[in-house]
Order: C-alpha cells, then sequence, then structure tokens
C-alpha cells in the first residue's frame, strides 16, 4: 500500500493549492493515515492563534525534501515550532543547507534527526560556519561532516564552542581532522573534560609537546568517545564506574569553583 | 590559548610525578593507575573529634551525614571491596612471618579508645567546615587525613603509659593520642622550631591548660636522631619526614622533588632510619613502636624497617618483634584501601571513593 501513496499524494499537494486550512481529509489527502492525520490535526489545533498557519506550507517542504508522512509525522512531534514558520523562510534554510554541502540524503537524514535546524535562522547558520572556517580553521569539506554529524551545533554557544575546541586542540592536542573523525561536536564540553581528566590523571593520556610528541601512547579521540560510559570504562580507562563517578563529582566541583574564582577576579 | 600549557619547563610536581610512574608504576603494578588518578584528585579528610570540647560537635557532624570510622566496622567485609585471601585461621596465620625477621605475633585488638574520628561515608565528596571554638576557646574537632590516626591506634596505649611521639608537628597525631585519655606522660618532640611552635599553638587550640601541665606534658625541639633517653618509654611514635607523595604532587612551593632538594630528598632513608632506631632504643624492653609515613615508597618503608631491626639487633642487642596489624585493617576495611600482601606493615592506598593516604604503618615490640 505503500506504493499506491507516493503517486497519490504528490497529485495531492498540486490539487492543494486553494486549501488554507488544515483538515483531515486534506490530511489524508496527503498520504497521513487516518490516526496519523488525527495526531496531527490535534497537535496544530492546540497551537493558539494563528500559531499554525505556516503548516501547510511547513508540510509541502518537508514533503519536497522527500520525507514520507511518518518521517514528517515524527519530527514535527519533535520539534512543533516548525508549524509556526514562514514558507519563504523554510525555503531559504533548506536552500542555505544544501549550499553548504548537505546533498540529497544526508539533507533527510538531517532535517530528520535533527529538525530544529530548520528553526535557525539562515545569519545563525553562517556565523557558526565562519566561527567554524576562520577560527578552528576546519576546511569547508569539514564544515560539512560537522553539520552533517552534528547539526546541533548551529545552536550551541559560541563561547562554549570555542571553549571546547580549544580544550581538545591545545589542552589533549588534537588535530581538526581526528575531531571531525571523532564527531566530537556531538558531546558536551564536561563530558569530553571528564573522560580526558580520568585518563590523564590514571596515566593514561599525555599532553602533546611542541612537537607534538607524548611518552606514552594516547588513545585516539574517537576511541575515548564513542560507546557509553561502561565501554569506555572497560575498553578505554579500564576502571570502576565508582570510580569515575566520584571523579566526575569532584571535577564538576573544581570547574564551578575554578568558574567563581575566575568571576571574583574579574569583578575586581 | 586558554589551554596552552603555562608551566615552567619541569616544576617540582611534574618531577614528582614522573619518579612516581616509575617507581610506582613498578611496585603498584596493576593498581596504580587507580591510585595514581586519587592521588592527583582531592584529598579526603576526617574530623578528629575533640573530647575536650563543650560543644555538642559530635551530633553536628552527624547531622551533616559524617560517621565515625571506628564505630563503623564490620566482621565482614563488603562485597565491593577486594576480598584478601582468608585461607589461614587466626592461629595459622601467626607463623606466616617476615623472611628474615621473627615471626609476626597476633595480638588481639581491644579498642578501648576514646578516639573518635568522622568521615563521609565512601563516595561522598562533602568537606569539613572549619571547626569553631567553644565557650572556652577550644575547637571542637581537628581536620586530618583520616588514616593518620591508624597509627595511633596500632600504638595501643594503655593507661598510665609514657609515650613519645618523636616527629609530632604540627601534631594530628598528638592530639588523637590525647584524645585516649590514657597517657601518664607524653613526649613530644620535632626539629624543627618553627613547626615546633605551630604544634604549641594547636595543643593550646584543643587541649584545656590543666592537661598541658609540666607533670604530664614536654614540648622540646630536639634533633630526633640524637635523643638521649633510652629504655624509658612504654610506646614510641616515629612519624618520620618523607617525601610526602600527595604534597609533591601538588605544590611547587616546597616541594621536596625541586632540584634544590635532591640531595635531601636522597638522605631521607638514612635520616628515616636514625629516627626508627632513635625511637626503638627510647622505648622500653617491652614496650611498643610505631613507625609511619605517608609516602607509599618501599625504600622509605619497609626498607627501612628491616634495616632498623638488623642494626637494632646487631649493633645495639635490642632484640624486635614485628607486630601483625592485620586485625586492625580487617577492622576498617570498610572505611580504607589497604594495599595487598605487603611482607612487612600496613598501608592505606589512595582510591578515589575513599582518597585517604597514603599512611604506611607498621608496629614493632622490644622483647629485649
Ligand atoms: C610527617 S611530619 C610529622 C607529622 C605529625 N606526626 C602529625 O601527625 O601531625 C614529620 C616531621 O618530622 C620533623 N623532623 C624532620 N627531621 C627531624 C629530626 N631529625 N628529628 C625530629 N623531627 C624531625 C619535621 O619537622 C616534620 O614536622
Amino acid at each position: 500500500t505503500l506504493k499506491s501513496t507516493q503517486p497519490n499524494h504528490e497529485l495531492n499537494l498540486l490539487s492543494m493549492q486553494p486549501v488554507t486550512e488544515l483538515s483531515l481529509p486534506s490530511l489524508v489527502d496527503m498520504g497521513f493515515t487516518d490516526s496519523q492525520a488525527e495526531q496531527l490535526y490535534d497537535a496544530t489545533s492546540k497551537l493558539k492563534g494563528g500559531a499554525a498557519k505556516h503548516a501547510l506550507s511547513t508540510l509541502t517542504a518537508l514533503f519536497v525534501l522527500g520525507l514520507n508522512p511518518s518521517n514528517v509525522l515524527k519530527l514535527l512531534e519533535k520539534c512543533p515550532e516548525l508549524y509556526t514558520i514562514k514558507e519563504s523562510q523554510i525555503q531559504q534554510r533548506i536552500a542555505n543547507i544544501r549550499k553548504l554541502g548537505l546533498v540529497e540524503g544526508s539533507l533527510q537524514r538531517v532535517v530528520s534527526h535533527y529538525p530544529q535546524i530548520l528553526t535557525v535562522p539562515v545569519k545563525t547558520v553562517k556565523n557558526v560556519v565562519v566561527f567554524l572556517r576562520e577560527k578552528c580553521l576546519f576546511t569547508a569539506q569539514q564544515v560539512t561532516e560537522i553539520l552533517r554529524d552534528s547539526p546541533a551545533v548551529v545552536l550551541e554557544n559560541m563561547g562554549q564552542l570555542e571553549y571546547k575546541f580549544q580544550y581538545v586542540y591545545f589542552r589533549m592536542g588534537v588535530k581538526q581532522a581526528e575531531m571531525v573523525k571523532s564527531r566530537l561536536l556531538r558531546f558536551t564540553l564536561e563530558e569530553v573534560r571528564c573522560r580526558h581528566c580520568f585518563l590523564e590523571r590514571r596515566g593514561l593520556y599525555q599532553t602533546p609537546d611542541k612537537k607534538g610528541q607524548t611518552v606514552i601512547l594516547n588513545p585516539k579521540l574517537a576511541s575515548i568517545l564513542k560507546g557509553d560510559e561502561d565501554t569506555f570504562l572497560t575498553d578505554v580507562a579500564n576502571a570502576s564506574a565508582e570510580e569515575y563517578d566520584v571523579l566526575k563529582r569532584m571535577m564538576k566541583r573544581e570547574w564551578w569553583e575554578e568558574e567563581q574564582l575566575q568571576g571574583t577576579i574579574e569583578a575586581n | 590559548e586558554k589551554w596552552a600549557t603555562t608551566r615552567t619547563k619541569h616544576p617540582a610536581t611534574s618531577l614528582a610525578l614522573q619518579y612516581f610512574d616509575a617507581t610506582y608504576g613498578v611496585q603498584l603494578g596493576q593498581l596504580w593507575p587507580s591510585v595514581r588518578a586519587a592521588l592527583l584528585s582531592e584529598r579526603k579528610y576526617g574530623a578528629l573529634l575533640n573530647n575536650c570540647s563543650n560543644d555538642d560537635v559530635l551530633a553536628n557532624l552527624h547531622a551533616q551525614g559524617s560517621k565515625d570510622f571506628l564505630s563503623d566496622t564490620e566482621g565482614r567485609s563488603p562485597p565491593c571491596l577486594e576480598q584478601e585471601p582468608e585461607v589461614v585461621s587466626e592461629e595459622e596465620s601467626s607463623d606466616v612471618s617476615v623472611s628474615d625477621l621473627d615471626g609476626q605475633q597476633r595480638s588481639p585488638l581491644q579498642l578501648s579508645t576514646n578516639i573518635k574520628c568522622l568521615v563521609f561515608p565512601r563516595g561522598d565528596i562533602t568537606r569539613f567546615k572549619p571547626a569553631r571554638p567553644d565557650i572556652c576557646g577550644l575547637l571542637g574537632y581537628y581536620l586530618m587525613d583520616a588514616a593518620s590516626v591508624l597509627p595511633c591506634l596500632a600504638l595501643d596505649v594503655q593507661e598510665g603509659h609514657s609515650v613519645l611521639d618523636l616527629c609530632a608537628a604540627p601534631g594530628g597525631k598528638t592530639l588523637a593520642l590525647l584524645q585516649t585519655q590514657f597517657i601518664g606522660f607524653l613526649c613530644v618532640n620535632d626539629t624543627s622550631v618553627s613547626r615546633t611552635l605551630r604544634l604549641r599553638k594547636v595543643l593550646q587550640s584543643y587541649v584545656p591548660k590543666p592537661l598541658l601541665s609540666d607533670q604530664k606534658l614536654c614540648i622540646t625541639s630536639f634533633d630526633g636522631t640524637k635523643w638521649e633517653e633510652r629504655n624509658t618509654f612504654n610506646r614510641v611514635i616515629v612519624d618520620v619526614p618523607c617525601t610526602t607523595d600527595r604534597h609533591s604532587l601538588m605544590e611547587d612551593d616546597n616541594n621536596i622533588f625541586s632540584k634544590s632538594r635532591t640531595g635531601e630528598r636522597q638522605k631521607l632513608p638514612q635520616l628515616q632510619l636514625e629516627l626508627l632506631l632513635a625511637g626503638i632504643i627510647a622505648a622500653c624492653p617491652g614496650g611498643e613502636i610505631i613507625y609511619s609515613t605517608c609516602t607509599l615508597s618501599q625504600i622509605q618503608n619497609q626498607s627501612v624497617v628491616e634495616q632498623a631491626v638488623h642494626t637494632a639487633q646487631e649493633v645495639h642487642g635490642i632484640h624486635l618483634q614485628v607486630v601483625d596489624l592485620r586485625p586492625l585493617t580487617r577492622m576498617f576495611r570498610k572505611t580504607f584501601h589497604f594495599a595487598p600482601d605487603l611482607h612487612l606493615g600496613e598501608m592505606v592506598i589512595p582510591h578515589l571513593a575513599a582518597n585517604f593516604g597514603p599512611i604506611y604503618m607498621c608496629k614493632l615490640r622490644r622483647l629485649t
């Protein structure tokens, strides 16, 4: 039945032009099942006032990307904000992301995994890209990979982002290519620092000297970050969860105290 | 730029770490990474309760979530701690002796001391607040490494004993010993005049004047290696200067691993040996001696004791027996991590969840 809905829904998209209000039948016409249509309809009618007036253009834009009805439903549940975005804006944002190198396939995947990316103004995305290119010296190709693997980067606080980059670059001695490969920007600074500091205190990680050399062989950033905590503990740190748990709490307090100290110094 | 290493090329703390990696990596093997991480992380304190304080400090400390570790003992070890092999029965194990020393003798431990030392539970990183003076100006508790209480317990002071604390400043162990309220006469000594002054201040902040009278207490600043009294004290504690591992990893100031102090550091084992021998000689026949350090170093711990036992016999004709401290460690393994399989003495090793120590201790009894 999936096959038969596809042409049907394209057809309806064309004939739908004059419809400005969402109705159950129009949703079913777009290819949603009865219950999906009801779900969507409920969701939009819960939005106050004219908040949902762009719902239709949003749905259209998502279908044009080639997403199927259940994908669309799922990502709208994740990010109901999309109902309220102007048609022209959504088009611009998609066009901008395409321009950054996320072509078909990657584009769909990014939008369905991280629909929030369409709520971010073009200018913000551009700023992040400039930051990644100019401050962190990632290549254009690397920036595309970052957007594909860690799209949430577009909403991250730039200060935090800079801090994280510098920490990994200077403190851990890791270069851009390895950062991209390890999907570094998916992780919070705190996670990265905790894992790194734990390894460092256990004697398993060393900051490379000016020539990039260390006495011990550091584990790759990718192997440090990949996997959940248990995997990290057994495969990389070779330590107990109890020890790591204590360390994390301790580090949090240490950093908090450093920040307080920094604050009082700056205030003086 | 924020993370660029701005440190000087070879600060003493890095030299210490390099040295420890090389020696303890071999000495502790598999345990070293865990001990290393603990040493480089915030330590835990214990609050030694001052029995002389008028305030209800205990209730207050309990309310904050800390507990007296001395009453927090269990016959059986909790499952989370590594179990030492307990194949031998109490009697049989007494012949698990130290190779060229005399057989360790098991002494039943009755800990009827008045010492209370509060610690936050395993894994809890809460800190103690600084102690406050009561109406008489005495402080309610003294913050110290809780593991430092163990050598004082091991000393096993009995009613009326005369006790010598040969390297006493700043006085944490002295205070713990005084809490027993058993001591007949106490001699506290430290070669450093400034540190002895500090010790005096500490005692004044914790102990009521009458208990500090000349008939009960004597504070001196002698070089302990030249201690002249012989065959005098029932109990002697020799808490020697050492590489103070934790301090050496954390503070560049006044660090024993700084280049300028290399000579002093290399002479430590010799100084430790001389201090221990002086302590042995100052004890009376039948008297007991505790040797303790806050380093993990075998050269400063077991080797010094071995050498001292040998020299006491050969040069001074003093026959010594090593006293088994396993009953003590067994009692407190809920609170501390002890090094497994030490051939001589016992050692608290730091662990992130119980970040006390390092404390090494060995107990000797004078047979002649
Ligand atoms: C580990 S500290 C003692 C800590 C003390 N027992 C406590 O619990 O607070 C070692 C002390 O030995 C002292 N010392 C160093 N050389 C000495 C010597 N030759 N005779 C006596 N004391 C000495 C140092 O001044 C230092 O205060």
